[in-house]
């Protein structure tokens, strides 16, 4: 409370009201109207005013302009908005921006760094990995995921670790070379 | 769009054998880049996001736009209330696209639409638009659409003729047969599912329209943005540099374009509108459903004699069905009556390779449970009916090798003797397709700073074809990859036409290829006086322009273009005949599993041998034919576009029920394709799905003994039809 | 969806007073399910409650079982050690849940009270019974994908949860909360049967309370079974599955508890299927009789026969799964 004239003092005090059991004290409420949302994605900080409906994917990709990850199924199905979070691919169609505060958030952006790709990336252009490229953003995402979690991940944990991506162009086997190829290890 | 009407025309003007004489143009005897694997130029920008998509433009004072759908199968539009959805928070524009008093026909059809500043208010928008409907009887499936009391829908009947055919002497065919199979056999509808889905960002510059679209089009549909909207053709500028899959389905603005561009111009501002999942199974096309009642016969020497086929398909509300049947082989005595059956669902759109994995199914299931009759092995049997052979019908070589390559020899007759639960099987199935090209323009500048760029407004839709344009100009000028610059996906280049029918590449590379000799010759004329030789003595490799006898007796391309000074060179080519070709074939072996406890079929292996006339990026056409072949894994086992009996609404329009295979799903998968130099170039994004399914479906039937007639294959149907051979014997 | 307002509490009783609102409040754990339903406007909350910062741990309890906060995520819950080797089927399920991305964000607490995946129910133009309609358009509809037990109706769902049945079959109870205090409620009574009263929800959870933990009790010395039936490899919801719990005696099973998942309304308690496997010694034989007996007592739909036979399998092949034979 800013300092005040005693005047104005002693009105506050006796102004000052009983806390009415019913009062509204515990947490904020936010919202339905624009509240102010702070990201961290790709290491730097992303400041938003929107609404607590928008999801992490259309918050990135309609108001920072962060348009690699793509919006195909919008419902936890296809995998193509798959970013890191906090070390964990998530669907971020299917999270809050609001509630991915306070979190690491790696796009599909943050792997390369200028022209240098992520070696995943790298892998996939060398095999040919992708054709229209519009789940190819979620794959890589994923498969970045999966090597980090497994370096020497078998061709049964880079399945499981993809199961949650769809590819309509049925680019999959070359994915899965390129998983393999990431790893560094030729298979034939 | 219909993707076969244009295959059949190209067709019509390509002979399927070797190409016309192509003097200067001819492609290389012992090319530099063609047909070796070449890494797709735009591999970086997609991996890393930078590729901007349609979906991904985000222009200055953009707002966004949401289309208002009927969810009624069949209903008159009463009255649309805009008021007050103009009212809520954030609209900008508000149309109505249906007018009162007519009729939408299907789930989906569009009825208005609102643009607003965010998406979140124009959906709370569209949802505030008031639209009176009064429902009208609805046809939900062709049994409703064909029963004898079924509503009359459709203005001129539920059922239209089409497709009639009669060869040979079908009486006489069947008095010869030995065997006869009379069975009915169906394929069903689905979706495209484009991963990006259809829609637009049209922008307007006083009666100027930019329009970003996510098309195979981008010429087409800059041609009927202009039409619908009344406005000069070169008044719209479309740009497509990078599209998230089409299928056949993308070849024009669609009514959520022309809706787009309406609340473009109402608002003063750049509208975004992109249709969400459902949206985008219910109002972007599908693949058309098949189904054919067919009596065969063959003879007690394994000679087909006699096919005579009832068939009938659904496209929707209104649309064709059709397909071709019999399919590839040859039975001399025929007759086929085809019938398209409305209902009140979406309209089909081509897709990948039109009417042929039906009429493949139709009749390779048939050639099976004929082969069986005759005791004969399924190759064998085929070998022994094909048509003649030919550059464009390769099947019997195809048959010979892949057998061998695939381990053939090991299948076991119809039903998996082996203990267990888990049946194992092969099956094969042969296909054709056109892919002929013909049409195209382009353009080639080459600048003084030695830069070569090659323009072409076709669009590469994840086929590769930007980088089959580079290989060609790099090819001709003797360059790497590296020294042409590509441009397309524009509606402002040079002509050419949409990605369809697997024409694109037959269609480009001829242009590219003219367009840059023409151009190369121009820079030699330029060359030759400094060397003192003529410009005929010249070749251009290994980025030098050279005598052809002496090397050494030469310059680089870079001093080369400084001769040109001020003045580049500019040339505009055309296709013309002979460095393309019509008519592909190919032959697939499928090898999969059945747990008959659980009616579950994994695939196991897929073998596709596959030509496609000349190989222009070998990385990226075995990326096709793995692409096609998943996709008919796909149209086998999973996807199936499923209405409500009842209510004739689609109760699976999501990519959760709307199966698609994922990695665990995917067998292995060996591609061999024949590259046919001679041939010219041939397109390759449809043959390679034709006939995987097929495949597969004859592979179920190997394992269990128990034939499976219809798609998709699965578990309740694998059930009951090994539960019928288990009761009844055979099925 | 529509706009909501967003509250994130720190504590139980803050989540308890935050539901207490004018308009629907609804929690949100690992938003799975929750934001795909109100993307489709099943749901609309004004108001919508953060669970994922109550308790998140998973605790020895002193009788030697597992007390599993609500807001533990699926991946940790699998990867618990002692919960896997104390509850091999609670783990065999949670691997199978979803995909690397749901598993990563979805909570104990939302799986177990994830509503269903019927596509009348999640398609808005159908208003079933489920959302306040008088009918199930699942009985002459599409139903190949619905109830083959306990379809007496009015709703033909098939529970979704795949921990439900495993938490079942080890007798698992779940810890409620609301302002008025606290209660325990056995896993086996959680979920409902659906009548006409109750059929908007598919649990007891009332609308203002919040399940917090699940208590296990120490396993005792029993053999565990787990086998799910799916169609897609790759993600998919299952067709049929079944945890068997069995409590031996020498190479005789002396008590059996088999529950199975997708085929009923609720988390099935197969009667018929224990009583095949009481007293007989864990074999194949024993385990095809169980598969038998499990749908003596199926009552399937017009499309969905198929289901009979897939969770006989699901049944035989559990037990088997439980005497440590190969399956396939």
């Amino acid at each position: 409370m800013k300092s005040a004239g005693v005047t104005s003092i002693a009105t506050a005090v006796t102004s000052v009201a009983v806390p009415d059991a019913g009062a509204q004290i515990g947490p904020a409420v936010l919202g339905p109207g624009d509240v102010p949302v702070a990201l961290t994605v790709n290491g730097k900080r992303v400041d938003l005013k929107i609404e607590p409906r928008v999801t992490l994917l259309d918050a990135l990709r309609t108001r920072a302009d962060l348009t690699g990850n793509k919006r195909v199924c919008d419902r936890g199905t296809c995998g193509a908005c798959t970013m890191i979070v906090d070390g964990r691919t998530v669907y971020a169609c299917s999270t809050l921006a609001i509630e991915a505060q306070g979190k690491e958030i790696r796009t599909v952006e943050g792997l390369s760094s200028g022209n240098a790709l992520h070696r995943v990336q790298q892998a996939f252009c060398d095999v040919d990995a992708l054709m229209c490229g519009f789940c190819t953003p979620g794959f890589v995402v994923a498969t970045v995921a999966v090597l980090e979690k497994h370096p020497n991940a078998t061709r049964e944990q880079i399945s499981k670790g993809l199961d949650g991506n769809i590819c309509r162009c049925g680019t999959f086997v070359r994915i899965m070379e390129a998983a393999l190829k990431a790893q560094g290890v030729a298979r034939g | 769009m219909a993707d076969e009407q244009v295959v059949r025309d190209r067709d019509v003007l390509q002979r399927s054998g070797a190409p016309a004489p192509a003097g200067k143009y001819a492609w290389p005897e012992k090319p530099a880049l063609l047909s070796t694997p070449i890494k797709r130029l735009d591999g970086p920008d997609k991996v890393t996001g930078r590729a901007r998509y349609t979906y991904d433009i985000n222009r200055p004072g953009m707002i966004y736009g949401k289309v208002v759908r009927s969810p009624y199968p069949h209903a008159r539009v009463v009255s649309v209330d805009l008021a007050a959805a103009q009212r809520a928070p954030g609209v900008k524009a508000a149309l109505v696209y249906r007018e009162p008093g007519t009729q939408v026909m299907y789930q989906g059809d569009p009825v208005a639409a609102v643009a607003a500043d965010t998406e979140e208010r124009a959906r709370d928008a569209a949802r505030l638009v008031r639209v009176r409907y009064e429902p009208l009887p609805h046809l939900a499936n062709v049994e409703q659409a064909m029963a004898a009391d079924a509503p009359q829908v459709f203005p001129n009947g539920n059922v239209r003729a089409g497709a009639r055919d009669e060869t040979g002497d079908l009486a006489a065919g069947f008095a010869n047969a030995a065997h006869t199979v009379d069975q009915t056999y169906s394929t069903h509808v689905i979706t495209h599912v484009c991963l990006e889905t259809h829609g637009c960002v049209c922008e307007w510059d006083g009666e100027k329209l930019t329009a970003w679209i996510s098309t195979q089009a981008v010429i087409q549909s800059a041609q009927q943005f202009a039409q619908a909207l009344g406005i000069p053709q070169s008044n719209v500028h479309c740009i497509t540099q990078y599209m998230g899959g089409g299928f056949g389905s993308k070849f024009g603005p669609d009514a959520q374009g022309i809706i787009c561009a309406k609340l473009a111009k109402q608002a003063n501002a750049p509208v975004k509108l992109m249709l969400d999942r459902k949206e985008e199974h219910l109002d972007t096309g599908n693949r058309p459903s098949a189904t054919a009642h067919i009596r065969a016969g063959v003879s007690s020497d394994g000679t087909l004699t006699a096919f005579e086929a009832d068939s009938w398909g659904t496209g929707g509300a209104g649309a064709a069905s059709g397909f071709p049947l019999p399919y590839i082989y040859n039975f001399p005595n025929r007759k086929r009556i085809h019938k398209d059956v409305y209902i009140n669902a979406g309209l089909q759109r081509a897709m990948r390779a039109p009417g042929h994995p039906q009429g493949c199914f139709l009749t390779e299931i048939l050639m099976d449970e004929l082969a069986d009759h005759v005791q004969m092995d399924p190759v064998a049997f085929r070998l022994r009916n094909l048509p003649p052979a030919g550059p464009n019908a390769m099947w019997a070589q195809y048959f010979r090798d892949g057998a061998t390559r695939f381990g053939w020899d090991k299948r076991h007759a119809t039903g998996d003797p082996a203990p267990g639960p888990i049946k194992t099987g092969m099956g094969v199935s042969a296909h054709r397709w056109g892919g002929a090209g013909r049409g195209s323009h382009a353009h080639v500048d080459i600048l003084s700073d030695g830069s070569a760029v090659v323009k072409c407004g076709t669009q590469d839709i994840g086929t590769g074809t930007r980088t089959i344009v580079a290989i060609v100009a790099a090819e001709t000028f003797g360059l790497p990859i590296s020294g042409v610059k590509v441009e397309i996906g524009d509606s402002t280049l040079p002509f050419s036409g949409g990605s369809g029918g697997s024409t694109t590449a037959a269609s480009v590379t001829p242009a590219i290829r003219v367009a840059c000799t023409d151009a190369l010759d121009a820079l030699f004329a330029k060359v030759a006086p400094t060397l003192g030789v003529q410009p005929a003595d010249l070749v251009a490799d290994g980025g030098r322009i050279h005598v052809k006898s002496n090397a050494s007796k030469g310059v680089s391309w870079k001093d080369a273009c400084k001769l040109l000074g001020t003045e580049p060179i500019e040339v505009d080519g055309q296709w013309q005949d002979g460095l393309s070709g019509a008519g592909t074939s190919g032959v697939q072996f499928a090898e999969a599993s059945v747990d008959i406890e659980t009616g579950i079929v994994r695939v196991t292996r897929i073998l596709a041998m596959q030509d496609c006339g000349l190989i222009v990026d070998k990385l990226t056409a075995e990326s096709q034919a793995y692409g096609g072949v998943i996709a008919a894994i796909n149209f086998a086992l999973f996807e199936d576009r499923i209405l409500d009996r009842v209510t004739g609404q689609m109760v699976n329009p999501n990519m959760e029920w709307y199966l698609l295979a994922g990695m665990s799903d995917v067998p292995t998968i060996d591609i061999v394709l024949n590259n046919m130099p001679e041939r010219g170039v041939i397109g390759i994004g449809e043959p390679p799905t034709v006939s995987t399914a097929s495949a597969i479906a004859n592979a179920v039937r190997n394992a269990t003994g128990a034939t499976i007639r219809s798609l998709p294959l699965h578990p309740h149907k694998v059930l009951a039809a090994i539960e019928q051979v288990r009761a009844g014997g055979t099925n | 969806m529509k706009a909501f307002a967003y509250v994130n509490p720190a504590t139980e009783k803050e989540a308890v007073a935050a539901l207490k609102t004018d308009g629907i409040a609804m929690v949100i754990g690992g938003g799975q399910d929750l934001l795909a339903r109100m993307k489709d406007y099943i749901d609309s909350p004004e108001r919508i409650v953060n669970v994922k910062g109550l308790d998140a741990t998973i605790a020895a309890t002193p009788d030697g079982g597992v007390r599993i906060g609500s807001a533990v995520r699926i991946i940790d819950l699998f990867e618990h050690a002692q919960v896997a080797k104390l509850y091999p089927a609670v783990n065999a399920a949670a691997i199978e849940i979803g995909t690397p991305q749901i598993r990563n964000q979805a909570t104990v607490g939302g799986n177990i009270n994830q509503r269903p995946r019927c596509w009348y129910y999640r398609n808005e133009e159908f208003v079933c019974y489920k959302k306040g309609g008088s009918r199930c358009f699942a009985v002459n509809g599409e139903n190949q994908y619905h109830a083959i037990f306990g379809n007496e109706g009015p709703s033909h769902i098939v529970h979704p949860s795949s921990l439900a049945v495993p938490l079942v079959a080890y007798g698992a109870t779940f810890r409620l909360v609301s302002s008025a205090g606290e209660r325990e409620v056995a896993a086996a009574d959680y979920f409902t049967r659906p009548t006409l009263q109750n059929v908007l929800k598919e649990n007891v959870l009332e609308d203002e309370e919040i399940l917090t933990h699940v208590i296990l009790p120490p396993p005792g010395n029993v053999k565990t079974g787990h086998y799910e039936v799916r169609y897609k490899a790759s993600h998919d919801w299952p067709l049929a599955f079944t945890t068997v719990v069995l409590a031996m005696n020498g190479s005789t099973i002396r008590s059996a508890r088999v529950v199975l998942g997708a085929v009923a309304p609720v988390p099935w308690r197969s009667k018929p299927a224990e009583a095949a496997l009481t007293g007989k010694p864990l074999n194949e034989a024993t385990a095809a009789a169980a598969g038998e007996a499990a749908v003596s007592e199926a009552a399937p739909m017009s499309g969905n026969a198929y289901k009979v036979q897939i969770a006989k399998t699901a049944v035989k092949r559990a037990v088997m799964n439980a005497a440590g034979l190969k399956t396939v």
